[in-house]
């Protein structure tokens, strides 16, 4: 019964069309950024910084390379927009369109509805991250060869960057999609704890998102540095920890616990407030 | 079937239902009526769970709908005005759907509820393209899935041209006479609940101001209509003889205790007055009930 459930959630959630505007975006903006990649100087430059630094630019400048750094971006800003808007539509939407009394007439507890459609939700979002991963890969592929991967950036633990052969690269980019399935759930997990109680579901989404940037803004005001495990966005880098050299476990770990936690404390919220709520014409 | 015992509920400070004590025994199609506010939709709402009674009690086919309501709404249907569906889904899928909130429910049932309603053959289509009076059907149809014994309607005819109040009218009376279900219908349709309700409660500003009998309104002593040329003149001289206490609309009288209708006739030949017409006028449940809110609503003045 739970399975019948949970997989009508499902036909609910994919059999309208607006929880497809992330993946449509995501094709999109990566499909600008390749042609960007390719057709402007930014691969000039990467070559001769990679030259400078005593490296044969043919071997890096790859699919790999070129996919992790358009998932960046995506992953920082995109991905938590898209997942909040369906997270903010789960219950909210639902309310509104007046099908939430439709359900709540029949004998299921609310906290099994609940469940159900945080199960569901916590799919999408699993699905729209492997997505982005596959997308970008595959479109980068498209322009640019199969080689190793070279990742840079400030990480947390270094500054420095890493290279990588092609099949370590691709299960380490495989690797950090794992991660970002748990940073989107927690992004979906904020907005669903909105969307339990009485308000639209671009309010749901809004706060869910005003959340995140003032998570974001505070991380990177000097004067809160010494409290980096306060913030969301502080443990939403852990994906890119797996490139670093050695891979700092215990800093992942608890960051994945960390953002696990916020998950099940924004369900446990949403669901005591819709526990109490009534529901209305 | 249902039994509502001193439940209240207060929005804040605003009393929307104010100790109101119901019951509807089965096998009854149960009218519920009040204009708008007047705490129907909060009742209904109370009795499928939906919303939290501030005090009191509310059982639904024996069980306590708060500490056990999926027990008490097990057998329970119901339907509400401008019912909501997936509409991006199939009929079909949104009868699934649905239905999977209840218990296990066979692709044979479902077909069975289909062709009862009369959707089949448009069971897969999308319910975006189905018209108000299809909608209307398929909200019956969900209603029916669970195979209930109570059948909760919340103004099922809101919206409907006369066609479809019909065709809801018939369809509701086929639902008590062939399924023998119990049906609790609100409903502002007061031409609708007289023709289909046995018994019915009127709620005004949240509270009970009647419970009773449809058959005993329409008995009850209703208003006598004369028609003179001039009923100035003849109401006066009736007055004057004590056979009325006084007049209304210029077209009806009031019969003192004892009066009959002959004595009135009597009383205007024998002063030449022409009589047209005089007959009792079978008081209709639209007037019985705009006369009780009247009353309720002039007493909270006061």
């Amino acid at each position: 019964m739970f399975l019948a459930q949970l997989t009508n959630e499902l036909w609910k959630l994919f059999g309208k069309k607006r929880t497809y505007i992330g993946f449509g975006a995501f094709v999109l903006a990566q499909s600008a950024m390749l042609i960007l990649f390719k057709y402007t100087n930014w691969q000039k430059h990467f070559e001769a910084m990679l030259a400078n630094n005593g490296y044969v630019a043919t071997e890096y400048i790859s699919a790999l390379t070129v996919a992790l750094i358009m998932v960046w971006p995506q992953v920082l800003l995109l991905m938590p927009l898209y997942v909040a808007l369906v997270g903010g539509d789960l219950v909210a939407k639902e309310a509104e369109d007046g099908t939430l009394r439709m359900i709540l007439s029949r004998p299921i507890s609310r906290a099994r509805l609940l469940t159900v459609k945080w199960l569901g939700g916590i799919i999408f979002a699993a699905v729209l991250v492997l997505a982005l991963g596959v997308i970008a890969l595959l479109t980068a592929r498209v322009l640019f060869p199969w080689g190793g991967m070279f990742v840079f950036g400030k990480l947390q633990t270094s500054s420095a960057f890493s290279l990588f052969e092609p099949g370590q690269g691709l299960a380490l980019y495989a690797f950090s999609h794992l991660f970002m399935v748990m940073n989107a759930i927690t992004m979906l997990s904020v907005a669903f704890m909105f969307s339990c109680f009485n308000m639209k579901p671009a309010a749901a989404t809004i706060l869910a998102l005003s959340y995140l940037f003032m998570n974001m803004v505070m991380q990177h005001i000097p004067f809160f540095e010494s409290y980096q495990n306060w913030f969301i966005t502080y443990h939403f880098e852990s994906w890119f920890l797996v490139f670093e050299n050695p891979t700092p476990w215990p800093q992942i770990f608890q960051s994945e616990i960390t953002l696990v936690a916020i998950s099940a404390t924004a369900f446990m919220i949403g669901a005591m407030g819709f526990q109490v709520r009534d529901i209305k014409s | 079937m249902i039994a509502l015992r001193e439940v209240h509920k207060k929005f804040g400070a605003r009393v929307a239902v104010h100790e109101l004590t119901l019951s509807v025994p089965r096998g009854e199609i149960f009218g519920l009526l009040g204009h708008n506010g007047a705490g129907k939709s909060t009742a209904i709402g109370m009795m499928l769970g939906q919303v939290w009674p501030t005090r009191g009690e509310v059982k639904v086919c024996g069980h306590d709908v708060t500490s056990q309501r999926a027990r008490a709404l097990q057998k329970v249907g119901a339907i509400f005005e401008a019912p909501a569906f997936y509409d991006y889904l199939s009929g079909r899928r949104n009868l699934e759907i649905l239905s999977h909130y209840s218990a296990p429910t066979s692709p044979e049932r479902i077909r069975q509820v289909v062709d009862w309603v009369g959707l089949t053959g448009r069971e897969q289509s999308k319910v975006r393209t189905y018209s108000h009076g299809m909608r209307a059907r398929l909200a019956i149809a969900q209603a029916l899935l669970p195979q209930p014994e109570l059948l909760i309607l919340d103004e099922p005819g809101s919206g409907l041209d006369p066609e479809g109040i019909a065709e809801m009218r018939q369809t509701i009376a086929r639902l008590h006479r062939e399924l023998g279900l119990t049906i609790l219908l609100s409903s502002h349709l007061l031409g609708e609940v007289e023709q289909l309700c046995t018994r019915i409660a009127v709620l005004n500003q949240g509270r009970k101001v009647f419970e009773g009998q449809v058959a005993d309104i329409k008995a009850a002593r209703g208003r006598v209509a004369l028609r003179t040329p001039d009923f100035a003149g003849a109401t006066a001289l009736l007055r004057e003889r004590g056979i009325i206490s006084g007049s209304i609309d210029g077209k009806y009288i009031a019969l003192n205790e004892g009066r009959t209708t002959a004595e009135v006739a009597k009383a205007l030949v024998t002063a030449d007055i022409p009589v047209q017409g005089i007959w009792h006028e079978e008081q209709t449940l639209e007037d019985f009930y705009l006369t009780l809110v009247k009353a309720g609503n002039t007493a909270n003045h006061d």
